[in-house]
């Protein structure tokens, strides 16, 4: 790459990671704590691309290439090293996320990634105390809570959960589903409720849903069940990962 | 006409000189604007594609791999670009002694400074071969920084509440598997593999700001690329290989730890997240999922494509298998040990 090739695509690199935070996009795929670091690695990009054009455009007098120096005495014998010719992959993701933005993790990888919590080896709950009001809940916590003693400390509270449809017709209702990830969507891991009750007609798969009501046993199939007494569809939310 | 001729003709072949290079400059920005006209105009067919599950779950892994690697990549290169313009081979030599006996350990035990993943290792260990520090031992520091850093050290007991052999046993294993490796390769590797990487960079004319300028452009260019590889490898690993073939592996002892040896550098996870999946992976053994904690910020198709490009293919090709034969190793005997 020449120095003003390689100095823009270092810059598209930054502009994608800053524009990535400022919109909160960059949620879909890392953990929200990234997005500081998400924006200061972008900044840094966006500086050091902004330099080596400048100078490259300015078209400085050095007769060396800047940036290649350090590889012109091994190019003849080793021919895989072409400096950073690869460097122009960096445009893929650049392009993928400037034209079409992929979606937030989907009911596609449910099943493959979805926790097996084994009775016994999850983390131990105090009950939960009576309340009028409903209790929001993640799904994470549902499903610690459901395999923990099964469900003892939230048998009979009213909960709220949230969570994408991740099959339309499971049981006598429909399954939602939720992502955790630790670090970003490739380890992330899916808690997921089979939501029997209200629940209307089968819902489309990957509409966002809030379902209100009570904890119920664990299914045949290692689901924990969750009878609703109402059920609203919402829009997906901004992060979709707990 | 007649006079641009000779201009053409010396842009394609020899470099021409510094008066010409702007105007050459300026027409090797071309591929990157036709590229983007041609992405803008695709735009209908690239969103219908993600209609499609499988694909979606394809480009939302491929993003957050290369997204999430980017920060640490950021820092990698910063150091290494500080490492080329500001620190001397002579200040290098105190701190690595030059008997790779003892420079390996030493190197080993520094990773543990470093904290990050393993994306920002790789360029950080190249420069320091370059600037003089005995390969064994910069390859050693390859292997122990991303393993056992404090922030990735915390990541693995938040994730194993109550069990803090699992730390201990993560950091024993890891320590041992970079030394053995460095020490093999003192005793089997050949340098010339590393010739590229070790070759010393020449006298720089240019000042200390200018080489750091141009060493973290480059080593970034070259790194991002290779790690857009590896993030496209990962998410079709991810998305192609059913669950039902890993669990397949979870009911024997043996498969088990093997399997999730092999898991760890099919799914290139980051060191600092592996942890979370790992404690996850509740069917198998803690012996299985130490030797995926050990394996995976050694070991993963994103790091071999990271590897491949920085030290060279043949390189790889050797280094590899042996860290993963002495990473797979290190952890069964920790784990029957500790665990």
């Amino acid at each position: 790459m020449t120095p003003l090739v390689g100095g823009t695509t270092l810059l598209l690199v930054g502009a994608m990671l800053i524009r990535l935070t400022v919109t909160d996009a960059y949620q879909r795929y890392v953990r929200v704590g990234m997005g500081s670091w998400l924006l200061v690695a972008g900044v840094l990009l966006a500086i050091l691309g902004s330099v080596a054009v400048v100078t490259a455009l300015r078209g400085t007098k050095d007769e060396d290439h800047p940036g290649e120096e350090d590889h012109h005495s091994g190019e003849e014998e080793h021919d895989h090293e072409h400096g950073d010719r690869v460097g122009w992959l960096l445009l893929v993701p650049v392009l993928a996320l400037l034209l079409v933005v992929p979606p937030a993790l989907g009911s596609f990888g449910v099943d493959r990634s979805q926790v097996r919590a084994a009775p016994g080896t999850s983390a131990v709950f105090d009950p939960l105390p009576a309340a009028a009001e409903p209790r929001p809940m993640t799904l994470l916590e549902f499903d610690q809570r459901a395999f923990d003693r099964s469900g003892q400390s939230m048998q009979g509270i009213k909960l709220v959960l949230t969570g994408f449809v991740a099959k339309s017709a499971d049981g006598n209702g429909f399954r939602i589903a939720r992502y955790q990830i630790a670090c970003c969507a490739a380890d992330a891991v899916a808690a997921v409720a089979r939501v029997s009750g209200a629940t209307g007609a089968a819902p489309t798969r990957d509409a966002w849903f809030i379902v209100t009501g009570t904890f119920k046993g664990i299914g045949a199939d290692g689901v924990p069940e969750f009878v609703a007494s109402t059920v609203q569809q919402t829009p997906a939310p901004v992060d979709p990962y707990e | 006409m007649v006079s641009e001729l000779p201009t053409k003709n010396r842009e394609t072949g020899v470099r021409p000189p510094g008066s010409r290079r702007p105007r050459a400059a300026e027409l090797a920005l071309a591929p990157i604007a036709v590229l983007l006209i041609l992405a803008v105009l695709a735009r209908p067919q690239l969103v219908s594609l993600l209609d499609r599950p499988a694909v979606a779950n394809w480009a939302t892994v491929f993003v957050a791999v290369a997204v999430q690697a980017l920060p640490f990549l950021v820092l990698g290169v910063t150091v290494s670009a500080v490492i080329a313009a500001f620190v001397s081979p002579a200040t290098l030599s105190r701190v690595f002694p030059d008997r790779p006996v003892y420079a390996v350990p030493v190197a080993a035990l520094a990773g543990a400074a470093l904290p990050g993943c393993e994306c920002g290792s790789v360029p950080i260990a190249r420069r320091l071969m370059s600037r003089g520090v005995t390969p064994a031992a910069a390859l050693t520091f390859l292997l122990s920084a991303p393993a056992i850093n404090p922030v990735v050290l915390v990541a693995t007991a938040v994730a194993f509440p109550g069990q803090p052999e699992m730390v201990a046993a993560r950091f024993v294993a890891s320590l041992i598997a970079a030394v053995a490796v460095g020490l093999a390769w003192t005793m089997i590797g050949r340098g010339d593999l590393l010739a590229l990487a070790t070759r010393p960079a020449a006298p720089s004319r240019h000042r200390p700001i200018q080489v750091f300028m141009q060493t973290a452009q480059h080593d970034f260019l070259s790194a991002g690329g290779y790690l857009v590889i590896g993030a496209g490898a990962a998410a079709s690993l991810q998305t192609a290989v059913p669950r039902s073939v890993v669990d397949m592996f979870a009911q024997s002892p043996i498969f088990s730890v093997l399997a999730l040896a092999v898991l760890a550098v099919v799914l290139a996870l980051c060191s600092e997240a592996d942890a979370f999946v790992a404690a996850g992976l509740k069917q198998f053994s803690l012996t299985a999922r130490l030797a995926f904690l050990v394996v995976g910020p050694m070991v993963d198709v994103k790091l071999i494509a990271l590897q491949a490009g920085t030290f060279g293919r043949a390189f790889t090709l050797r280094f590899a298998p042996l860290t993963f034969v002495c990473a797979l190793g290190s952890a069964s005997l920790v784990g029957w040990w500790m665990l």
